[in-house]
């Protein structure tokens, strides 16, 4: 394979429009759009993640990697063979009714793009009828619940219940985060997972997939 | 009082204000309640769907009627609290649903806790007022434990205390419960004894819940406290003449409308705003520009003329360690200094607001009582001055002897509780006891001293019936 180091280096460093012309040269020489997005920008995101993770990479220089990233995504995808998906999956993300924290929930939703997934993100004060219509919607395989607040926490659990009732809980996994929230409070309400933060989130978002 | 220390130039702060006048014109801020926009149209503001656009003479006019000093009632009259000017009054943390103990664990907070707090509170020498939800308690349904903690309020001290602004709802029972205890809504109409927080969301948003507790508290006149909370470079820019100019914008729009319900209803503007932490896009609570916008909320405010919030011991710390104490120190000074008016949060919160430690309160207190120090005007009069000791002192003369020292030897100085001091051996000798130990054995006396306040048993009986009345309402 050709060396693509300086598409990898651009991504890394957010600038989007560089990385747009590099893209394009790439595929102008021949390369084969499913490999680049496997084997030379997923990983490039991997490594952003990682670098997220150490504090070596900040917030704001993460986020513009990932934009760069969509919009090399954007370019690919019409370009990708039968089989070959530009998606990880299918999330649907938002903070639930009574609850109008969305700083961390924002977080967890753009780190989750940037690791490759589709995110739908309902945004704040969402009722369990709305996860469920968009779990449908999107046919979705991740659902995101984020709460900050002790009042809204039993709103979580009314979620996931609402969720099964709804014949759908085979079909997804729920996530559940915000500060109150901790893993014995996910196992209580009947969850699947806990993180702690955005970097574990997406995490544990991809150990999903197999 | 004091020289304040000023974040800005006059230029500057006209420069500001002419910012945040075209937000208001040309952004608007966002009401999530019909019947805000209601008063706003009848008023003659602009709306446009939810969103309302201020002028800067509608801004101005409607300041006019914020009182710039007032009085907070409480039930024991030794114990009201003036705010404004050179006044200003320390209430406890807020909102906290974790406990962190002396070990550095983690746990939820419980009733107990709360009344604890309380208790600390009623016996506290330095703190002016109580607050409300110190800790969330998780062993109370919490669509009703905001019943029992101001049942807790009234009961187990007699300082003033805020009421709930989770909703509307929780916002009434609040202030029938005050009712209950000043003997009728009349009673307390445009008298403030409840104050309430009315959060924006920032950037430039009002909910619906927060309306409507806005609502309820200004028709009766009391004291709403706007506490912004923007994390810059998140929720406003990220630099702090950005930053300052969405929280003026925000606040003022919800101090017009608070005017426009019932004009005079006491105010306080400002906040906790800090800087994201760029590495885990958190919050830098405990950070210089946490305490630098401390000292712009208190200079926009006495631009304003509105009476204002800041800080408190503030303190991303998981443990009443040095981190915790540092900037915990350095933003309660600030407050105090600057010139703010109204600190929630003044002790023991740890933890980016999410833990409350019954540790770190007291030795919070601590710094409370040595800023209170710090900022009481020097006495300069004869006999403060003493030149009789001095003469009798002459050169070389001990005045650690003198009748005025020994007379003067506990009031004329502070006196650290938990502080130490004096020779190292003594401290070994005693056990080498870090500051949060000796803080965890002071805790544990305090709270077996004290002694619950008296009250008319008949308005402890009406309270005890609205709870429980109320509490079968919303459990159905
Ligand atoms: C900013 C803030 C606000 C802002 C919200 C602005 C916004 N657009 O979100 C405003 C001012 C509007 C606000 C309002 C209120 N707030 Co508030 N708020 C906060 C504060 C200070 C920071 C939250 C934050 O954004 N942190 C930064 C982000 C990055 O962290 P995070 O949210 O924890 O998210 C991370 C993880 O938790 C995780 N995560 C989050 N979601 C999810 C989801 C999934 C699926 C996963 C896996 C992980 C995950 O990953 C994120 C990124 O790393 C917290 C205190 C705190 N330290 O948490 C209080 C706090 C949460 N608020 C509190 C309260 C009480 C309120 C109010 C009732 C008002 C009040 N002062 O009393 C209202 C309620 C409004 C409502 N109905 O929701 C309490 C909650 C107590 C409790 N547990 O019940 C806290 C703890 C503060 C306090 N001590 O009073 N608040």
């Amino acid at each position: 394979m050709e060396d693509h180091t300086q598409i990898t280096e651009t991504l890394i460093q957010g600038d989007d429009e560089k990385l747009i012309i590099l893209v394009q040269e790439a595929l102008d020489s021949g390369a084969n759009p499913g490999k680049l997005l496997n084997h030379v920008l997923i990983p490039a995101m991997d490594v952003i993640g990682e670098r997220m993770e150490s504090g070596e990479m900040f917030i704001p220089e993460v986020l513009m990697g990932a934009r760069a990233m969509g919009l090399a995504v954007e370019m690919l995808k019409p370009l990708l063979g039968d089989g070959e998906s530009s998606s990880a999956g299918k999330v649907i993300i938002g903070t639930v009714k009574g609850d109008l924290h969305d700083i961390g929930k924002n977080l967890v939703s753009m780190m989750m793009e940037s690791a490759g997934f589709e995110v739908t993100d309902l945004g704040v004060d969402i009722a369990p009828e709305n996860f469920i219509a968009a779990i449908k919607d999107q046919n979705a395989t991740i659902v995101a619940l984020s709460a900050l607040l002790t009042t809204t926490m039993p709103m979580m659990k009314a979620t996931v219940e609402a969720i099964c009732e709804s014949g759908l809980r085979e079909q997804v996994k729920i996530i559940v985060g915000g500060a109150p929230v901790n893993q014995s409070f996910a196992d209580e309400i009947g969850a699947d997972g806990y993180a702690a933060d955005a970097g574990s989130a997406s995490k544990l978002a991809k150990s999903y997939l197999n | 009082m004091f020289k304040r220390m000023e974040g800005f130039s006059e230029n500057d702060i006209d420069k500001i204000h002419n910012a945040v006048m075209e937000v208001l014109r040309d952004i608007g801020v966002a009401f999530h309640e019909p019947e805000a926009l209601e008063i706003f149209k009848n008023h003659g503001f602009k709306v446009e769907g939810r969103t309302v656009y201020f002028s800067e003479n509608q801004v101005m006019k409607a300041l006019d009627t914020v009182p710039s000093e007032y009085t907070i009632f409480a039930r024991n009259p030794e114990n009201d609290v003036k705010v404004g000017g050179d006044n200003f009054a320390l209430l406890p943390g807020w909102g906290a649903p974790f406990i962190i103990d002396n070990d550095g664990e983690q746990r939820n907070a419980v009733m107990e806790d709360y009344e604890n707090f309380c208790k600390l509170v009623h016996t506290s020498k330095y703190l002016d007022m109580n607050g409300f939800l110190m800790v969330m308690p998780s062993d109370i349904n919490p669509q009703e434990s905001h019943l029992d903690m101001i049942l807790a309020n009234i009961l187990l001290t007699d300082k003033a205390f805020m009421g709930s602004p989770q909703d509307r709802s929780k916002a009434v029972d609040s202030l029938e419960m005050v009712s209950i205890l000043w003997g009728g809504k009349d009673k307390i109409l445009n008298k403030p004894v409840l104050p309430s927080k009315v959060n924006p969301v920032s950037p430039l948003i009002y909910s619906e819940e927060m309306v409507g507790t806005l609502i309820e508290y200004a028709t009766l006149g009391q004291p709403l406290e706007f506490p912004d909370l923007i994390l810059s470079g998140t929720t406003a820019p990220i630099t702090l003449a950005g930053t300052a100019t969405v929280m003026m914008a925000e606040d003022l729009a919800g101090v017009v409308l608070a005017q426009l319900i019932n004009p005079g209803t006491p105010c306080v503007i400002g906040g906790n705003t800090c800087a994201t932490d760029m590495r885990t896009g958190g919050m830098a609570l405990g950070g210089p520009e946490a305490i630098k916008i401390i000292h712009i909320i208190a200079q926009m405010g006495r631009f304003y003329g509105v009476p204002t919030k800041s800080g408190g011991s503030l303190t991303d710390a998981f443990f009443p360690d040095m981190q915790a104490g540092v900037e915990s120190a350095l933003s309660m000074f600030t407050s105090i200094a600057a010139g703010s008016h109204f600190m929630n949060q003044s002790c023991g919160i740890l933890a980016g607001f999410n833990a409350m430690s019954f540790e770190k309160f007291l030795l919070d207190e601590e710094i409370c009582g040595m800023v209170r120090k710090i900022v009481t005007p020097v006495e300069v009069t004869e006999e403060s001055i003493g030149m009789d000791q001095i003469k009798r002192a002459g050169i070389g003369g001990a005045y650690i002897t003198f009748p005025e020292t020994f007379k003067k030897c506990r009031t004329e100085l502070f006196m650290p509780e938990h502080a130490t001091r004096g020779s190292y051996e003594t401290w070994a000798v005693q056990g080498k006891k870090k500051v949060h130990t000796k803080a965890h054995e002071s805790l544990i006396k305090r709270l077996d001293t004290y002694k619950k306040p008296d009250i008319d048993p008949s308005i402890e009986k009406e309270l005890r019936e609205f709870v429980a009345q109320r509490r079968a309402a919303i459990s159905k």
